[in-house]
């Protein structure tokens, strides 16, 4: 039962938008499917194809509510209305690109940015309005408004459920990798997985279908190896205690050599298109960290140049504070700390990572109250359990003084 | 499905150096998308307004009668300054000849479906 629920799990999102996609209503496409589902779970004994099954149960559902719905029309207003029923009968089984079709719909520009991330996690991978409402931090009152406020706009606002025209896939390409980007960052933040554990399974699996799609897309390649990257230490990230272990303290003997032979393998391919981008840059910084494994050190001017460069292609906060970093590295301590000093305050305000990145390279010069006094304000900042044992465990450690 | 295309723009598009120029221009890039819209054989209609100073609000603060007011629902730079009702399979159709309705200066272009009358 175990396993039939895990290939209920895994059909989910491919049958769900198969469904979608044809019935042009992604609610009723979820609520079809839940029935399917349930009318699965009183089986004696599970289908074989488990996904087939969902589908073509699911498919009868929807037929059967919109003919009900139909019936009601006609019993409102005494006129028959003319049924796209053998449609929906003939479906073709679902094929991998709709799976994409709805990523695109979720991410039509029609739609705002926040939204976009939140109706693909929740109609693309069927995770939970509550987990994406703690994901985001806001209340699942809030979360559940906008999502339903979204799917509601799909309909009356006539989005279409269709690829949208070539020369318009730069734009949605670009929210579809930032959705994924997103959803995976979100997921990812939490060491210890309590949000979700699968909802980091699930990104990578849309990110590395998004590479498949779209073969000649460096940037497609590039996300999806800088999110392999990072789920190859996704077993050395957390301390039996439950801390944090910082990638430099990280055992590369824990490291999944084969996912990031795969990061390499897409960054090679990328890098045949001619074409960098942040995503590739990013990911080159995480293969960088992660020679590590192979030949023990790290290279820090290499990281250096590649901050440089993302500096250049996506300024931000986050950037500066990495690339501070490799600075103290490369140069000392000092220098990194003025670098850090020089970012704009009101742009890191509620920054942690800003915070702890002060606090390491105060304690490196010796002034461990300073480096205290930082380490208590990013604790301040709310970090999950992970992170705040892993402070905490810090903070007990620093010398006197 | 039809769709209601409103136009809001600054007037001082036209009263610049060249107003005559401008407003040349953008006629003539309305004459080329109504040329269009015929062309695809697409049901539309449309309308040009008379500026905001014309304008006339009757206003309901959600306690009785509304109350009229001079000028436009909103105190911005960009006026409605006309609109267009197009009939378009989906809202990329729609935003496509949205597209093609000249903007002389700052401004934006609402799309919003009309709804029918039998829901």
């Amino acid at each position: 039962m175990i396993e039939a629920a895990k290939a209920i799990a895994d059909a989910r999102p491919r049958v769900v938008s198969a469904l979608a996609v044809h019935l042009r209503d992604l609610d009723l496409a979820e609520d079809s499917f839940a029935e399917a589902v349930e009318a699965c779970l009183k089986l004696v004994e599970p289908p074989d194809n488990i996904a087939g099954w969902l589908h073509v149960t699911a498919r009868r559902k929807a037929v059967d509510a919109i003919r009900k719905r139909e019936a009601q029309a006609r019993a409102a207003d005494g006129e028959a209305q003319i049924s796209d029923m053998e449609n929906i009968l003939t479906l073709p089984e679902p094929i991998a690109d709709e799976r994409l079709r709805l990523l695109f719909i979720c991410c039509h520009p029609a739609l705002a940015p926040e939204v976009r991330v939140a109706l693909a996690l929740r109609v693309i991978c069927g995770i939970p309005v509550s987990s994406i409402a703690s994901v985001f931090l806001t209340s699942e009152t809030t979360m559940y408004q906008r999502i339903t406020r979204a799917k509601k706009k799909v309909r009356e606002a006539g989005i279409p459920f269709e690829l949208p025209q070539r020369r318009f896939w730069s734009e949605r390409f670009g929210a579809v990798l930032l959705t994924l980007e997103l959803a995976y960052t979100a997921a990812y933040q939490d060491a210890a997985g309590e949000i979700d554990p699968e909802l980091a399974e699930e990104i990578a699996r849309l990110a590395t279908l998004v590479t498949e799609l779209f073969p000649d897309e460096p940037e497609a390649l590039g996300l999806a190896a800088l999110i392999m990257l990072a789920r190859s230490r996704e077993k050395s990230r957390v301390s039996e205690q439950g801390g944090m272990i910082p990638l430099s303290r990280q055992d590369t003997g824990v490291w999944d050599r084969r996912a990031i032979e795969q990061a390499r393998l897409w960054l090679d391919q990328a890098a045949r298109a001619g074409a960098t981008g942040p995503y590739q840059v990013m990911a080159a910084i995480q293969l960088t960290h992660a020679r590590r494994m192979f030949d023990g050190t790290t290279d820090w001017s290499a990281i250096l140049t590649l901050y440089d460069a993302l500096m250049i292609m996506r300024p931000g906060p986050m950037v500066e504070v990495n690339r501070a970093l490799a600075l103290a590295e490369c140069q000392c301590d000092a220098a990194g700390l003025s670098a850090l000093r020089a970012v704009p305050k009101d742009r890191v305000r509620h920054s942690r990572p800003y915070r702890v990145a002060q606090a390491k390279l105060l304690e490196r010069l010796g002034q461990f109250r300073e480096a205290r006094a930082m380490l208590e304000s990013a604790m301040e900042l709310d970090p999950p359990r992970a992170e705040r044992l892993f402070l905490e465990d810090w903070k007990a450690n620093l010398p006197e003084g | 499905m039809q769709y209601m295309l409103l136009i809001n723009e600054s007037e001082d598009a036209y009263t610049g150096e060249n107003a005559a120029q401008v407003m040349e221009e953008t006629l003539a890039g309305h004459l080329k998308l109504i040329e269009k819209l015929t062309e695809s054989g697409t049901e539309w209609s449309g309308n040009r307004l008379r500026e905001a100073h014309t304008a006339t609000t009757l206003r309901y603060s959600g306690e009785g009668d509304g109350v009229l007011h001079d000028g436009p629902y909103a105190e911005t730079h960009e006026e409605l300054g006309g609109y267009y009702i197009v009939d378009a399979p989906d809202l990329d159709a729609a935003v496509e000849w949205a597209r093609m309705i000249p903007i002389p200066g700052a401004g934006s272009i609402e799309i919003r479906p009309i709804w029918p009358e039998d829901e």
